[in-house]
C-alpha cells in the first residue's frame, strides 16, 4: 500500500513539475462571441497538459499565467473549443463559434456522462434554462413538447405531478411512469426541484435505460443541477408574478334550459315543489366557486468558487394560489452544491436540496362533480349568509358549502440530495462512492366543521346535506430513502481507439412509516385542532402502518469507439428486489453507431455536415409494486361481539401468488442523427419497438377461493408499443434577427399481444354505468368498449322495427338513443342489444403527439413561442354520463341540441338518466393543439448595463396556455388519472388554466 | 503533503469498508418482511390464533358491503324479501336496476346481486375452512377444541344452506385450495344439491354434538340449540319430518328459550338476545364505529321524495307489498310492528306517521314509497349508536324460537300430531293477539309462518320449499303478487362472471 501512494506522489510531482520547465508568463484576453461579439462570461481557459486553468469574468476577460510555448485550451458551454498557441504573446483575445449541433455536449447516462456524438441510445437532452423559461412548478410540465417521444399529461392543480409516458404504456399495474435521477437520486416525484437550478435534463428513452435495470422499463429521466465555477461570485435574481385563470369552462344550462330539461327528465317535480322558482336569476355555480389565482416565483442564486472549491447556492420562494376559492400553495427550496478538491485526485462535494410546501389542497372530487350538478335556479348564497339548499329541492349538495366547511391542510418536507467522494489514483481511473438520500416527513390536517341542514345553515331547512359531527384527521407520513452507490470508472485512449469501462455496485433502501389518527366532535377553533379534544369513545380511529424493501444491484458498462466513428456500448445490470421472492433479474443490452459523416466520402460534403446512424437492444425490468404481494399475510384486530362485549378476531383470506416476478420490457431501437447545412438544420429520427412480458396483472379468480376481491396479482400480460419519432431544429441569423424553428413529432402503437388466455381486463367505472374500458388482446391498452349509439328514435314506428334493448333500464323511447344490435351470445345480432353489444371505440392513447417551438430574436427583443398537441385519441365525457339524479343540472350545448319534439336532433337524447348506459354517445375526440407558453423579453444593452455594474437584465411578459384548439366539449383534453385503466374518462379533473406573468432576470 | 496521505488513506478505508461491508451482509439484505401486515406463519405461532380465527369468521355479517358481496345483508334481503311476495324493490322507479329484475323474476346470471352473494359466501366458507384448517393443527384441550370446531361447523353449514337454497347445487369446497387449483375440476364444477345437503347435515351434526348449551357460552356464540334449529329447518327442506320433530322438539323442551311476551319490541335493541333468540348476529359499539353489518338499516330506511324538506332515514329499499299486508287478520299487533305505513297527504292537516321514538316522517307527498320495513328499522335517537348510520348496531335474528315453534308445528302436522300442531300454531298466534284457531290445516301454519316471519329475508325460500310440497303454490303466490313465476325461479342464475371464470366447468342452472 505504501508503495502505491509512493508511486502515485510521484506521479503528482511529476505533473508539477513538468510545466516548471519553461519560464511562465502572465497571458491576458477577453473572449467574445465569434457572431455577435458581446463577451463571454465563466468562459474555461486550461493550459493544455496542466491542472492550471481560469475562467472569464463578467466582462469577458481572463488573465492567466502559462509557459510561453504552451497551448490554451478555451472552452464554453455551447460553443466550440477552440486551442490557441501562446507563443509569449501577453494579450490573446479568442472570438469563439457557437456551435448549435450540440455534438460536444455531454450527456448524462446514468453513472456517468458521454458526447452527444459518442452517444448509441436514444437520449435526449434539455437545457435548464429552456424548462426555467416557463412559469410553470414541475420540470416535467416543462418538458411538454420539447422532446420526441416523451407525452406529458399536465393539470392545472398546484403541486400535481404531470404524467409522463416515454414511447407509450407499458404496464397496467406496475406503473408506467419512468424513473426519475437526480444528481445520482433515484426517485418517483420531482415536485421539489426548482426549476431554475437545473442545469440539463437527459431522458433515456430506449434500452439505454437497461444500466438502471429493474426500474427503466418506462425510461429514466436525469436531472442534474448546476454546480459553481471557479470565479468571481455571480449573483442571480429571477422572478416572475401573475394570475391564472380557467380557461375552458364548461357553458351550463341556464334556469329556463334547465326547467324545460326537468319537464322531460323528472316530470312530476315541477308541479309539486314550486318553492325555489320564485327566486328569479341563474346561478353561474363555477362563478360561485372559482377565482383568478395569484401566483409569484422568488428565485435567487450565488455562485462561484476557488481553486479549491466551488459552490452554488440558491433559494426559491414559489407561490401558487389555484383557480378554486379556498385553494393554495406555497413552497420554500434552498439548494446548496459544494465541491471541494482536497488533493489534486481526491474530491469530495455535496449536492443537497430542502423544501417545505404547503398547501391548503381544494376538495376536488366533491367539488367539481357538485358544481357540474347543482340545479342552476339555487342561490349559492345569500345576502344573509344562507346558503341555497340545493339537496332539499332534490339535488347535491351545495358546493360552496362543502368548499367552506372543509379546512384540510398539507405541509410537505423533503431532503434530496447526496454526499460524495472521488478519487483518481491513476489519471485514467476514477473511483466514486455517493451516498445519495431522499426522505421526506409530511404532516396533513384535514378539519371538517360541523353545519346542520336547519335554518342556521340553509335558507331553506330540509334536505341531507349536513355533518352531524364536526371531524379531525391527522396525519404524519414518513420516508427515508438511500441509495449508496459505488463506481470505479476507467477511461483511456488508446492511439485510434477509446475506451471507457464502468463497474458498479449499489444499494438502495425505502422505509415508510404512516401514523393517522381521527376523531369527530372536536371544537370549530383552530387553536383546538388536535386530536385530544376530539371524542375518544366514538369513531376514533388510528392508523399506522408502514413498508420496507431493499435493492442490491451489480453494473458494468463499456462504450468503445474506434477512429471516432465507429461506436459500440454493452452494459448489463444485475438487480436483486426484496419484492420476489426470487431475487435477482438481469438486464443486459448492446447498441453501436456508425458516424457517417466521418467517412471520407462525406467529409467535405457541403450539404451534410452531420450524419450518425445508431442501434440500440436490450432488456429492461420492472419491480414496481407493493412489497408481500407474494406473502400470504392476515388481518389482526377485526370487530365481533360476544357476551355484549367487543371481541377481536384475526382472518387469513387474500390469494397470493408465491411465484410473482418483475416484468420484463425488451426494447429494439433504430436511429438516425442529422445535420445539414452546416448544422443549420438538426434532428433525428428513431423508430424503436418496445415488448413487455410478464406484466403484473390482476387477474379475476374464481369467488371459490374466498378472495375477498376476486383478484390477485400475477405476471400474465405482454404489451407492445412500436413508433417512429421525428425531430428537427433549423437555426440561423440574418443581420441582427436570429430565429430557430424546431419540433417533434412521435408516432406510437400500443397493443395488448397477450392477456393470461384471452381474460380482459375491465376497468373505468362511471357511476351506474359500470366499467367503460377493457385491455383486451390487439387493442390498445384500456380501450373503451361501449355499446354503440347511432342515432336517435324520431317516432314509434322506428321504435317497433328496431331489436328489443336489454339494457338495465334503458328503454326505447321516443327522443331515446338508438343502440345497434352488433353481435350477440352467438356472436351475431340476435335481436336484442345488450352488454353483447359493446365494441372497442378508441382509446386514451393518442396516435400521434408532439410539440414544436419558434424563437426569433432581433437585437435587445426575444420572442418565443412552444406548442404542444395529440391527435387520433379519444376521452370518454363520464361527467356527462354520471347522473345519480333526475334533477341534476345538464350542459347548456347539450341543452340547446338535445331531441325535443320541436328539435328533432339525430345526435343528443330527451334526457340522460342513470339507466343511460355507456356508449359511444358519451365518446369524443382528444385531438388538441395547444399554444404552451408565448414569451416577450426584452435584455437591457451591454452598454448600459456596464455603467449600473451589472451583467444581465432582461424584462420578459409570458403566457402559458394562451389558446388550445381542440374538440372535446369538456374542461380540458388532457385527463389526468393514476388508474391505467381509466384513463381518459373525463369526471372531475381540475381544469386547465391560463396563466399570465411578469418577469425580470437579474445578473451581477 | 502529510495531509494529502491522510485523505488518501480516508479515501482508502472508505473504499475498502465499502467493498467488504457489502460482500460480508450481500446475503441478507433482500429478505425483507412485509411491514405492517401479519404473515400466515406469524398467526399460526400465536397461542390465541384458534379463538381469533373463529372471532374471525363471525366477523364476516360484518365484512359485507351492501351493494357488494353479502352475507346476511341488503343484498340477502334483495333475495329473500325484494325477489318474493312479501316485498317490492321500493327506492325511486328506476334506483337500482338489479334488484329491480329480481323483484320481477327477471334476472340472469349478468346481475349483479347473484355475483355478490356467491362471492360473499364463498368468502364466508374460504374463513371457515382456514380457521377449521388451523384448529387440526391446534395443540389444546379436544372439548375446547371441538367447541370451536363445531361454531366452525355450525357457521359453515348455515353458509351453505343458503347457497343450496339460493342457487341449488353449488361447488362444494371443503378446505383450504392452492391459488393454483382455483379452476380444477374439483372445486369449480357443481355437487348436486343432494350432495350439498349431505355436507350441511353432517356439518350441522358435528356443531349438535359438540356445541354448548346456551348457559354454557357466550352469548352471540353457536350454541347447541342453534345448531339443533337449524339442523330441524334443513329436515324441513328434505321434507325429513321425523328428523325434523325430533330436534324441533329436543329445542323446547330443553326449556331454555321461549317466546318474547311483546312481539312490537321484539326487533327493537330492548329485544336483542331475549329469551326467543337462539341465533343471532350481533352488533354493537366500537371506536371505530364499524362492528355493525354495513348500511343494512339504512337501505331499507324511509327514503324522501316528492316534496322532500326533511332529513330522511335511508335509500328507501325492500317496501313490504300489497299481497303481504292483504294477509294480515285483524289486530294483528305483527302488521304495525312489521311495517311503517306512509301516511296520505290530507292538506295542511296531514299528521304524517310518528315512530315509536319519537320521529315524525311526512306524509306520501314527501316520502318515495307508501311502506317500509319496521324490523329493519334501528332508531338514530333512542337506541345506542354512534352516529355512523351506515354501521346500526342493528341485530339479526338468525333463527328465533317462534320460527322452531313453526317447524315444530309443520313436522307434527306432516307426521300426523294435528293437536301438537295446533298448539304451536297458538302459541303465535296468542302473543300476536290474533283469536286462536281451533283447527290446523297446512295452509294455516304457512299463513303464520309468512305472517310471523315477514321482511325476515325467509320469505322467498320458504315459498319455493311450499312449492315443492304443495305444486303450484309459488306460482299462485306470485299472481296474487302481480309477478309471474316460471319453473327456473326455484332457483337463482349462477353468475356469469363466476361460469367465465371457470374454465366451463360449472354450468348456469336449468332455464338461465
Amino acid at each position: 500500500m505504501k508503495r502505491l501512494i509512493t508511486i502515485s506522489l510521484c506521479g503528482i510531482l511529476c505533473l508539477c513539475l513538468t510545466p516548471a520547465l519553461a519560464q511562465n508568463i502572465t497571458v491576458k484576453g477577453t473572449v467574445k462571441d465569434a457572431a455577435t461579439g458581446e463577451t463571454l462570461i465563466g468562459v474555461s481557459i486550461a493550459v493544455q497538459g496542466t491542472q492550471t486553468g481560469t475562467q472569464t469574468g463578467p466582462d469577458g476577460t481572463y488573465s492567466i499565467s502559462a509557459p510561453g510555448n504552451a497551448q490554451l485550451t478555451i472552452s464554453y458551454i455551447g460553443y466550440a473549443t477552440q486551442t490557441v498557441p501562446v507563443n509569449n504573446q501577453a494579450a490573446i483575445n479568442v472570438a469563439l463559434k457557437a456551435q448549435s449541433n450540440e455534438l460536444q455536449q455531454v450527456v448524462v447516462i446514468g453513472y456517468g456522462t458521454q458526447r452527444r456524438r459518442d452517444v448509441t441510445g436514444a437520449v435526449a437532452s434539455v437545457k435548464g434554462e429552456d424548462l426555467a423559461k416557463q412559469p410553470v412548478q414541475t420540470p416535467t410540465q416543462a418538458l411538454q413538447g420539447k422532446v420526441s417521444g416523451v407525452q406529458v399529461i399536465g393539470s392545472g392543480q398546484p403541486n400535481s405531478q404531470p404524467q409522463l409516458r416515454i414511447r407509450g404504456t407499458g404496464s397496467v399495474l406496475g406503473g408506467a411512469n419512468p424513473l426519475y435521477v437526480v444528481d445520482g437520486v433515484l426517485t418517483d416525484d420531482i415536485r421539489n426541484i426548482n426549476n431554475n437550478d437545473i442545469l440539463s435534463l437527459d431522458v433515456l428513452k430506449d434500452a439505454s435505460a437497461a444500466i438502471y435495470g429493474v426500474r427503466g422499463a418506462n425510461g429514466v429521466v436525469i436531472i442534474t443541477t448546476r454546480k459553481g465555477k471557479k470565479g468571481a461570485p455571480v449573483v442571480r435574481y429571477d422572478a416572475n408574478a401573475g394570475f391564472r385563470e380557467v380557461s375552458n369552462l364548461v357553458e351550463m344550462a341556464n334556469r329556463d334550459q334547465y326547467i324545460s330539461y326537468l319537464q322531460d327528465a323528472n316530470p312530476s317535480k315541477l308541479p309539486s315543489d314550486q318553492a325555489p322558482l320564485t327566486t328569479p336569476g341563474t346561478t353561474n355555480w363555477y362563478d360561485a366557486v372559482l377565482r383568478k389565482g395569484f401566483q409569484t416565483n422568488h428565485n435567487l442564486s450565488v455562485s462561484g468558487g476557488s481553486d479549491n472549491a466551488t459552490y452554488f447556492v440558491s433559494g426559491n420562494y414559489l407561490k401558487d394560489n389555484g383557480v378554486v376559492t379556498t385553494n393554495n400553495f406555497d413552497r420554500f427550496t434552498l439548494r446548496s452544491n459544494l465541491e471541494i478538491k482536497l488533493a489534486d485526485n481526491l474530491t469530495t462535494g455535496t449536492q443537497l436540496s430542502l423544501s417545505r410546501a404547503n398547501e391548503r389542497p381544494a376538495p376536488l372530487g366533491d367539488v367539481y362533480s357538485s358544481v357540474y350538478r347543482a340545479a342552476p335556479i339555487i342561490t349559492p348564497i345569500d345576502e344573509n349568509g344562507k346558503y341555497g339548499n340545493t339537496s332539499a329541492w332534490g339535488n347535491v349538495g351545495n358546493p360552496l358549502l362543502n368548499i367552506n366547511k372543509v379546512n384540510n391542510q398539507t405541509v410537505n418536507n423533503r431532503l434530496l440530495g447526496n454526499a460524495y467522494l472521488e478519487y483518481k489514483p491513476v489519471k485514467s481511473l476514477t473511483l466514486r462512492t455517493a451516498f445519495n438520500t431522499d426522505a421526506f416527513w409530511n404532516k396533513q390536517r384535514n378539519y371538517n366543521y360541523r353545519y346542520l341542514n336547519d335554518a342556521n345553515t340553509f335558507n331553506v331547512a330540509g334536505g341531507n346535506q349536513q355533518i352531524i359531527n364536526s371531524s379531525l384527521l391527522v396525519q404524519n407520513d414518513q420516508s427515508l430513502r438511500t441509495v449508496w452507490d459505488n463506481t470505479a470508472t476507467f477511461q483511456k485512449d488508446f492511439g485510434s481507439h477509446s475506451l471507457t469501462v464502468l463497474a458498479g455496485f449499489t444499494r438502495e433502501y425505502l422505509k415508510t412509516d404512516l401514523f393517522s389518527g381521527s376523531r369527530i366532535g372536536v371544537p370549530e377553533s383552530e387553536d383546538l385542532w388536535y386530536l385530544d379534544q376530539g371524542n375518544p369513545e366514538s369513531q376514533a380511529t388510528y392508523i399506522n402502518n408502514g413498508s420496507k424493501f431493499t435493492r442490491q444491484s451489480f453494473l458494468g458498462r463499456v462504450n468503445y469507439s474506434y477512429a471516432g466513428k465507429y461506436l459500440f456500448s454493452a452494459s448489463f445490470r444485475a438487480d436483486g428486489s426484496s419484492r420476489f421472492v426470487d431475487k435477482y433479474g438481469y438486464f443486459p443490452t448492446v447498441g453501436a453507431g456508425w458516424i457517417i459523416s466521418q467517412e471520407n466520402f462525406l467529409k467535405d460534403n457541403s450539404l451534410i455536415s452531420n450524419l450518425k446512424l445508431r442501434a440500440s437492444y436490450g432488456q429492461l425490468g420492472n419491480d414496481n409494486i407493493d412489497q408481500g404481494l407474494y406473502i400470504v399475510t392476515g388481518t389482526p384486530n377485526i370487530p365481533y361481539f360476544f357476551n355484549n362485549t367487543l371481541a377481536l378476531g384475526t382472518i387469513i383470506q387474500d390469494i397470493k401468488d408465491p411465484n410473482l416476478k418483475w416484468e420484463r420490457t425488451n426494447q429494439l431501437d433504430i436511429g438516425l442523427e442529422y445535420g445539414l447545412f452546416n448544422n443549420k438544420l438538426t434532428g433525428e429520427i428513431d423508430y424503436y419497438d418496445k415488448k413487455v412480458k410478464d406484466a403484473l396483472t390482476p387477474v379475476s379468480i374464481p369467488a371459490i377461493l374466498g378472495d375477498p376481491d376476486g383478484i390477485y396479482v400475477t405476471n400474465a400480460a405482454s404489451y407492445r408499443n412500436r413508433g417512429w419519432e421525428f425531430s428537427a431544429k433549423w437555426t440561423d441569423k440574418v443581420g441582427d434577427w436570429s430565429y430557430s424553428i424546431g419540433g417533434n413529432i412521435n408516432y406510437n402503437k400500443n397493443e395488448v399481444i397477450g392477456l393470461n388466455g384471452g381474460q380482459a381486463l375491465n376497468g373505468g367505472g362511471v357511476g351506474g354505468q359500470g366499467a367503460i374500458t377493457r385491455t383486451d388482446n390487439g387493442q390498445p391498452i384500456a380501450s373503451y368498449y361501449v355499446l354503440q349509439a347511432t342515432g336517435i328514435f324520431q317516432n314509434q314506428a322506428q321504435i317497433d322495427a328496431a331489436p328489443t334493448y336489454n339494457l338495465n333500464g334503458e328503454t326505447k323511447r321516443i327522443g331515446g338513443l338508438i343502440y345497434a344490435d352488433i353481435s350477440g351470445p352467438n356472436g351475431v345480432p340476435d335481436g336484442v342489444v345488450d352488454t353483447y353489444d359493446r365494441d372497442f371505440s378508441g382509446s386514451y392513447q393518442p396516435k400521434f403527439y408532439g410539440g414544436f417551438n419558434a424563437s426569433v430574436s432581433y437585437k435587445a427583443w426575444d420572442l418565443s413561442a412552444d406548442f404542444y398537441g395529440n391527435w387520433g385519441n379519444k376521452i370518454y365525457n363520464g361527467k356527462k354520463g354520471f347522473r345519480y339524479d333526475p334533477n341534476d343540472n345538464i350542459e347548456a350545448g347539450y341543452a340547446s341540441k338535445r331531441w325535443t319534439p320541436t328539435n328533432a336532433s339525430n345526435t343528443d337524447p330527451i334526457t340522460i338518466t342513470q339507466n343511460t348506459p355507456a356508449s359511444t354517445y358519451f365518446i369524443e375526440s382528444g385531438a388538441f393543439l395547444r399554444l404552451n407558453n408565448l414569451t416577450l423579453g426584452y435584455t437591457i444593452p451591454t452598454e448600459v448595463l456596464k455603467k449600473i455594474k451589472m451583467s444581465r437584465i432582461r424584462v420578459y411578459a409570458s403566457s402559458q396556455n394562451l389558446f388550445t384548439a381542440k374538440r372535446f366539449s369538456g374542461f380540458t383534453p388532457e385527463i389526468l388519472t393514476t388508474d391505467i385503466l381509466s384513463s381518459g374518462i373525463e369526471l372531475n379533473g381540475y381544469p386547465v388554466t391560463r396563466t399570465f406573468t411578469f418577469g425580470v432576470n437579474v445578473e451581477f | 503533503m502529510i495531509m494529502k496521505t491522510s485523505y488518501k488513506n480516508l479515501a482508502f478505508i472508505a473504499f475498502t469498508a465499502a467493498m467488504v461491508g457489502t460482500v460480508s451482509s450481500c446475503k441478507d439484505y433482500l429478505d425483507v418482511a412485509p411491514q405492517a401486515q401479519i404473515t400466515e406463519e406469524q398467526i399460526i405461532s400465536d397461542p390465541n390464533v384458534a379463538t381469533n380465527l373463529v372471532t374471525g369468521v363471525y366477523n364476516i355479517f360484518f365484512a359485507g358491503d351492501a351493494f357488494g358481496n353479502d352475507v346476511r345483508g341488503f343484498q340477502y334481503a334483495v333475495l329473500g324479501d325484494i325477489a318474493s311476495d312479501d316485498a317490492d324493490k321500493g327506492s325511486s322507479p328506476n334506483d337500482y336496476g338489479d334488484a329491480l329484475q329480481l323483484d320481477n323474476l327477471t334476472a340472469n346470471g349478468n346481475n349483479g346481486v347473484v355475483n355478490n352473494i356467491w362471492r360473499g359466501y364463498y368468502q364466508a366458507i374460504a374463513r371457515s375452512n382456514q380457521a377449521l384448517d388451523k384448529l387440526q393443527n391446534a395443540q389444546f384441550d379436544e372439548a375446547a377444541k371441538n367447541k370451536l370446531i363445531g361454531e366452525v361447523r355450525f357457521l359453515r353449514g348455515m353458509f351453505y344452506f343458503n347457497l343450496v337454497r339460493i342457487f341449488g347445487g353449488v361447488p362444494l369446497v371443503n378446505r383450504v385450495p392452492a391459488a393454483s387449483e382455483a379452476n380444477s375440476p374439483e372445486f369449480s364444477t357443481k355437487a348436486t344439491a343432494e350432495q350439498v345437503y349431505e355436507f350441511i347435515i353432517s356439518d350441522l351434526t358435528f356443531a349438535v354434538a359438540n356445541l354448548p348449551d346456551k348457559s354454557g357460552t357466550d352469548v352471540g356464540r353457536a350454541t347447541k340449540g342453534a345448531a339443533q334449529s337449524l339442523l330441524a329447518k334443513v329436515y324441513l327442506y328434505n321434507k325429513n319430518y321425523q328428523q325434523a320433530y325430533d330436534l324441533s322438539q329436543a329445542v323446547i323442551t330443553s326449556g331454555a328459550y321461549g317466546l318474547y311476551a311483546d312481539f312490537t319490541t321484539l326487533f327493537r335493541e330492548t329485544g336483542n338476545n331475549s329469551i326467543e333468540s337462539i341465533f343471532e348476529i350481533q352488533a354493537g359499539k366500537n371506536t371505530a364505529c364499524n362492528a355493525a353489518i354495513d348500511r343494512f338499516t339504512i337501505t331499507q330506511g324511509p327514503r324522501a321524495g316528492g316534496r322532500y324538506g326533511w332529513s330522511d332515514l335511508g335509500y328507501g329499499f325492500n317496501n313490504p307489498s300489497e299481497s303481504l299486508i292483504n294477509e294480515f287478520e285483524a289486530n294483528d299487533v305483527r302488521r304495525n310492528a312489521t311495517v311503517i305505513f306512509i301516511r296520505p297527504t290530507t292538506g295542511n292537516t296531514s299528521s304524517g306517521t310518528v315512530l315509536y321514538d319519537g320521529f315524525r316522517i311526512p306524509s306520501q307527498d314527501s316520502v318515495q314509497n307508501e311502506r317500509y320495513n319496521y324490523k329493519a328499522f334501528y332508531s338514530r335517537y333512542s337506541e345506542s349508536n354512534c352516529a355512523n348510520f351506515d354501521r346500526l348496531p342493528k341485530h339479526v335474528q338468525v333463527i328465533r324460537y317462534a320460527e322452531v315453534l313453526l317447524i315444530h308445528a309443520e313436522a307434527a302436522f306432516q307426521l300426523g300430531n294435528a293437536g301438537a300442531s295446533l298448539t304451536d300454531i297458538n302459541l303465535i298466534r296468542e302473543r300476536a293477539k290474533v283469536t286462536p284457531l281451533t283447527a290446523i290445516t297446512l295452509n294455516a301454519i304457512w299463513h303464520e309462518r309468512r305472517m310471523e316471519m315477514a321482511m325476515e329475508q325467509d320469505r322467498f325460500f320458504d315459498l319455493v320449499r311450499q312449492d315443492a310440497v304443495q305444486p303450484g303454490r309459488a306460482a299462485a303466490a306470485f299472481t296474487a303478487h302481480g309477478k309471474t313465476w316460471n319453473a327456473r325461479n326455484k332457483v337463482f342464475p349462477i353468475p356469469q362472471a363466476q361460469i367465465d371464470l371457470s374454465g366451463g366447468n360449472l354450468k348456469q342452472n336449468e332455464g338461465y
